[in-house]
């Protein structure tokens, strides 16, 4: 059969937007299927983007030249820096959108795309021929041919909707049908398969709301942007409320717990713990007297409100009433109804770090189907399968990113190591290497990547050129200036910092907390621009000193590890000095690489040892010698097992 | 799962030690233990039955290869996972003959079995999971011991006291960290940050811990290696035949075992249930010339390690410059015994000089012929290496090996390190990779921590879900 497309996407999520527009920017023709065009890049949960990690991956999907970053900028009307408290290694940008202006920015976005194809239509089956993927069929009876297709199908395999502890309706999000025959399909190429739940708040009417009752927040004044290369123009901003669940409601609540579709037992997937519905929070804590509830709007042309913080499973008469009793909702009408919904995904660790499926070539998985939740990991995920997909289609290598070098980075190696036994989200504490992947580096970190693989436009990549150079800029200002007294010492008093008595570096006037690198404009005639956002992301890494620099000796240490290449074809099951668990566990991963193999759980430093010693053994002589010689000078860091 | 088609070999090897005795028992672990034991039973191999599980069985063994008849052996059968191994294991209890042992083994070895390799027991118990590095560093332990306190922090490094101590701390520090992390990855909650000083307070609460493990390292590590006791002293003072005295008495539990060529002789020997090494530098200044200075060096190297020095001088002798001396050079930071020896030879009234001087040390009268003072002695060794430990809980875990006390060290300064930087203004997510490393160098003694492992504690602690 006859290819008509190098990348056929399926699916019109985060992950499929990023993933279709990833292989037609590499020059791929690429096609984009999905049942309902008009709502390409739907916000089917919150409608925000952001917050702590997520954040970061946001901006490291737009330097990668991404949709979801210009988007944001186009459809935010309420901004929040996350964590500002804290270090800016932490900071996590955090935009509600208008639901309206965010699909229709990802459409024209797209429409932008050379090479890209829209086509309205539900992907029914794969066609598949001696472990290769070679094309789709439509449920109207197309034939689609494509040596490389991106699945991404979120929540609509077997999707199906709870509301009460009734049998439930088939659904992919609210008002669509469910992918049945696409589910079916991929379980019958022998892919294990799994169930994961999560949950949608009710929504309800503005006019309805007793806004005197809540505590208003208002968004950052500052105009903060996701993307690094396009200045999209900035909605303006509206106020999110807040407030809190009582007594009336707990008590409302733990009447009624058998009623939900969860503790009804009607729901049987996993859901996450980080995003749990009102009754988990009150079955769990008990002893919590309130949980706040952030009221949140849906867009500057709808008086629709998001309850953020009230999911549930609850029957309709039920989240009514619990609605009822909580202040400020007393006389709430509910417009839209929570849920819970069920669906399949496909265990992470059948995909390899390019997020092709281990075993049938071409196919890529990006998404909730993967076990994950959240639109900015669907994102991440869709740029990496897209690349993968377009390149392998040109015949070029792949592109992984490290633990080191981004979010993304984590996200994948994380889904394809550990697997996943609940809905995964990211968070700080997966990243290792958190003080290295900051929002406000992302454009520095993978801009010269996204330039490297070509997948910017010319203006990209002027504006890339002239960031880098901006950046360049202020740290060897900082490097190598020298400043009198005379001239530091005012604007030090000023801040409360102790006056110095000779010339000083500003990198060492900048190391100290409580002086911002902005205080130094026009301190010296020579310096760059101070002011701006470029300069104080340089400073970052002044102010963190001494942990960046260890950060950075972690990481090489394992690129070192990383360099002890692994395979898909070694034997673990033979290795018989390994731990029943850690041979099972490898067998299973597959890992690429010593690196890797360390973070498989049940994998231990003793196991990773005697790993070295047998894939030495098992390779024998031959051209990999020298790999394992290498191996063992980095080796040496790890305890050797001494057994009686 | 691709594990479950492993295939092991069978092992076999004689449990006790060689030698004669009543009872020696030969041990089989492996897929075939249970058909290699029946075919050496007629019975069993006739009728095609064999052991109930867990349950001594008597049975006549024979050789079926050469078709001769071993003994009638004392069978135990225990199916795995749940045996010592994790494996299915038998335990053949025969006649305690060197020759019947290797009979027995050899007639395994012809059904397939393979001799194991040294500890090869061990080790598959720990790689099927029944043990961890640490309990298995105890089984060794255990089987070394040769005094009853090494005996006992051994027995409580198998049972698990240590390791399961170390996880005591280890999730002590993952609290650190997901109280911390907490509010980094989830700063909208219903929940506060967490105050500073909670953080602090938690932080000092792991390092008192690993201070109070740490401490109980030297003791550890002493118990494991057992107290030096270096004798010393001008020739003919009457140093060997102390040494062999204080041997002698104790010569049932004592292995006594030549030093390297010219090397001083050492022996180990127990004291009221502790663990000694008894240094004899006898000689080593009478040898000829030409290799004074090795013996003088080969001295000097078990001064500088000795944790008790016994300077002898016979008790009609008086204490010259050369006791002084000595006495400057190794006596201020080695506890030292000076002992007067051959007190019988000398009249009670005869106590010279240097004895009754205060504020040197203990002293110690004894006469190897009459045998006093040899009580007192003992009992002045024992206070002088282990004073702190025979006062201690005995089932208190204990570091009993260098590579334990390293890792520990490693995690008390990471640990204080990251309180000073956040007392220092260093803000938490940075910090807290010394709490991260920390946790590496507890890993590398009980196993790794997992980033879940993180979440799964600000999970159980918070409410979270904006």
């Amino acid at each position: 059969m006859m290819a008509n497309f190098d990348v056929i996407v399926v699916g019109g999520g985060h992950a499929g937007v990023e993933a279709a527009s990833a292989a037609s920017r590499l020059g791929c023709r690429t096609l984009l299927i999905t049942p309902d065009l008009e709502r390409v890049g739907q916000m089917s949960c919150n409608p925000a983007i952001g917050g702590v990690a997520k954040g970061v991956v946001a901006r490291e999907v737009d330097a990668l030249g991404g949709v979801m970053g210009r988007a944001t900028d186009a459809s935010r009307i309420h901004f929040k820096m996350l964590n500002v408290s804290r270090g800016p290694a932490v900071w996590g940008p955090r935009a509600q959108c208008d639901r309206g202006l965010y699909t229709r920015a990802v459409r024209r976005i797209l429409d932008e795309h050379q090479g890209l194809e829209l086509l309205q239509g539900v992907v029914s089956g794969l066609l598949v021929q001696e472990g290769r993927v070679q094309g789709v069929t439509t449920r109207a009876g197309e034939v689609l041919g494509a040596g490389r297709v991106v699945v991404t199908a979120g929540t609509f395999l077997r999707g199906r909707i709870h509301r009460g502890s009734a049998e439930g309706i088939g659904a992919g999000r609210e008002g669509e049908p469910a992918s049945v025959e696409l589910a079916r399909a991929l379980e019958e190429l022998g892919l294990e398969v799994g169930r994961f739940k999560t949950g949608t708040p009710p929504r309800v009417d503005g006019r309805t709301v007793q806004y005197d009752r809540l505590e208003r927040q208002d968004g950052d004044p500052e105009d903060y942007r996701f993307s690094a290369y396009v200045r999209e123009e900035l909605p303006p901003q509206r106020p999110c409320w807040i407030t809190w669940t009582g007594s009336e409601l707990k008590e409302v609540v733990q009447e009624n717990l058998l009623r939900s579709a969860v503790y009804g037992g009607e729901l049987a997937g996993k859901g996450p713990r980080y995003c749990p519905s009102i009754e988990d929070k009150i079955v769990r804590f008990p002893e919590n007297p309130r949980h706040q509830v952030f009221l949140e709007p849906e867009g500057l042309h709808t008086h629709e409100i998001y309850l953020n913080g009230l999911s549930t499973s609850l029957p309709p008469e039920v989240q009514r009433t619990f609605i009822a009793g909580i202040p400020g909702l007393e006389q709430a009408r509910v417009t839209r109804l929570g849920y819970a919904i069920e669906y399949d995904y496909f265990p992470p660790h059948q995909l390899r770090h390019t997020l092709e499926v281990r075993g049938i070539g071409g196919l890529y998985f990006a998404g909730q189907i993967n076990g994950t939740t959240g639109y900015e990991e669907a994102a991440g995920q869709g740029i990496v399968a897209g690349f993968n997909a377009g390149l392998a289609a040109q015949g070029r290598g792949p592109f992984v990113l490290e633990r080191d070098e981004a979010y993304l980075g984590v996200l994948v190696d994380d889904l394809v190591t550990k697997g996943v036994d609940e809905p995964y989200r990211l968070f700080t504490s997966r990243a290792e290497f958190r003080l290295l992947l900051r929002q406000d580096n992302a454009v520095e970190r993978l801009g010269p990547m996204a330039l490297d693989l070509g997948v910017l436009s010319e203006s990209q990549s002027g504006e890339l050129g002239a960031e880098m150079a901006r950046r360049q800029a202020v740290r060897e200002w900082l490097r190598k200036s020298r400043l009198a007294p005379d001239t530091v010492n005012p604007v030090l008093v000023e801040l409360g910092s102790s006056p110095v008595s000779g010339p000083i570096s500003a990198r060492e006037l900048v190391a100290r907390p409580e002086v911002p690198v902005g205080a130094l404009a026009g301190i010296s005639p020579d310096a760059p621009d101070l002011t701006g956002d470029s300069a104080a992301a340089v400073a970052v890494h002044v102010r963190y000193g001494g942990y960046v620099e260890r950060e950075r000796a972690r990481a090489a240490k394992l690129r070192k590890e990383a360099r002890f290449k692994l395979g898909e074809e070694l034997p673990y099951e033979a290795f018989l000095t390994l731990s029943w668990e850690a041979r099972v566990k490898l067998d299973r991963i597959k890992p690429d690489h010593l690196a890797q193999a360390s973070r498989i759980p049940g994998v231990s430093p003793a196991d990773l040892q005697n790993l070295i010693l047998e894939v030495r053994r098992w390779r024998g002589g031959g051209s990999q010698r020298k790999e394992a010689r290498e191996k063992e000078s980095s080796s040496s860091t790890l305890p050797v097992p001494r057994l009686p | 799962m691709g594990g479950d088609a492993v295939r092991v070999d069978t092992i076999v090897a004689a449990a006790t030690p060689p030698g004669r005795g009543a009872v020696a028992v030969v041990r089989v672990s492996g897929p075939d233990a249970l058909p290699f034991t029946c075919a050496l039973v007629p019975v069993w191999r006739s009728q095609g039955t064999g052991p109930s599980a867990r349950r001594a069985t008597l049975a006549l063994l024979r050789d079926p290869h050469h078709d001769a008849a071993l003994d009638r052996g004392l069978i135990t059968f225990f199916p795995g996972p749940a045996s010592y191994t994790g494996e299915d294991l038998v335990e053949i209890g025969v006649h305690g003959s060197p020759l019947l042992v290797e009979l027995l083994v050899e007639a395994l070895v012809g059904l397939g079995a393979r001799r194991a390799a040294h500890g090869e027991f061990t080790r598959r118990a720990y790689l099927n999971g029944k043990l961890d590095l640490i309990r298995a560093e105890g089984v060794a332990d255990l089987i070394e011991a040769d005094s009853e306190a090494a005996h006992q922090v051994a027995v409580h490094q198998v049972e698990g006291g240590l390791s399961h101590r170390l996880n005591e701390i280890r999730s002590q520090l993952l609290e650190v960290e997901a109280l911390v992390m907490h509010h980094v990855d989830f700063p909208d909650e219903d929940d506060p940050p967490v105050p500073l000083s909670r953080i602090l307070e938690a932080a000092q609460r792991v390092e008192r811990r690993l201070e109070a493990l740490l401490a109980s390292a030297p003791e550890g590590e002493l118990l494991r290696e057992g107290a030096s006791v270096v004798l010393a002293g001008r020739p003919n003072a009457g140093k060997s035949s102390l040494y062999n005295a204080l041997l002698g008495e104790e010569r049932a539990i004592v292995t006594a075992e030549a030093g390297t060529t010219r090397d001083a002789l050492e022996a180990r020997l127990s004291i009221g249930g502790f663990p000694f090494r008894l240094v004899d530098t006898a000689g080593l200044r009478t040898q000829a010339r030409g290799i004074e200075r090795y013996g003088i060096e080969v001295a000097e190297r078990y001064l500088g390690g000795a944790d008790v020095i016994l300077l002898c001088l016979s008790a009609s002798w008086s204490w010259g410059e050369e006791e002084e001396e000595f006495l400057r050079r190794w006596g201020r930071n080695t506890p030292l015994v000076r002992v007067r020896t051959q007190v019988d030879t000398v009249g009670a009234q005869q106590v010279p000089d240097w004895v009754v001087e205060p504020g040197t040390g203990p002293v110690a009268s004894v006469s190897v012929r009459t045998g006093e003072g040899l009580g007192q002695l003992r009992g002045i060794l024992k206070d002088l290496a282990f004073r702190g430990i025979a006062a201690k809980d005995p089932a208190a875990p204990v570091l009993t090996r260098r590579r334990q006390r390293e890792a520990v060290a490693r995690a008390r300064d990471l640990i204080l390190g990251f309180q000073g930087a956040l007392a220092g203004g260093i803000p938490a997510e940075a910090a807290i990779l010394d709490v991260r490393e920390a946790e590496g160098a507890l890993g590398e003694l009980v196993g790794s921590v997992v980033t879940d492992d993180v979440l799964d504690q600000v999970f159980r602690r918070f409410c979270i879900g904006k």
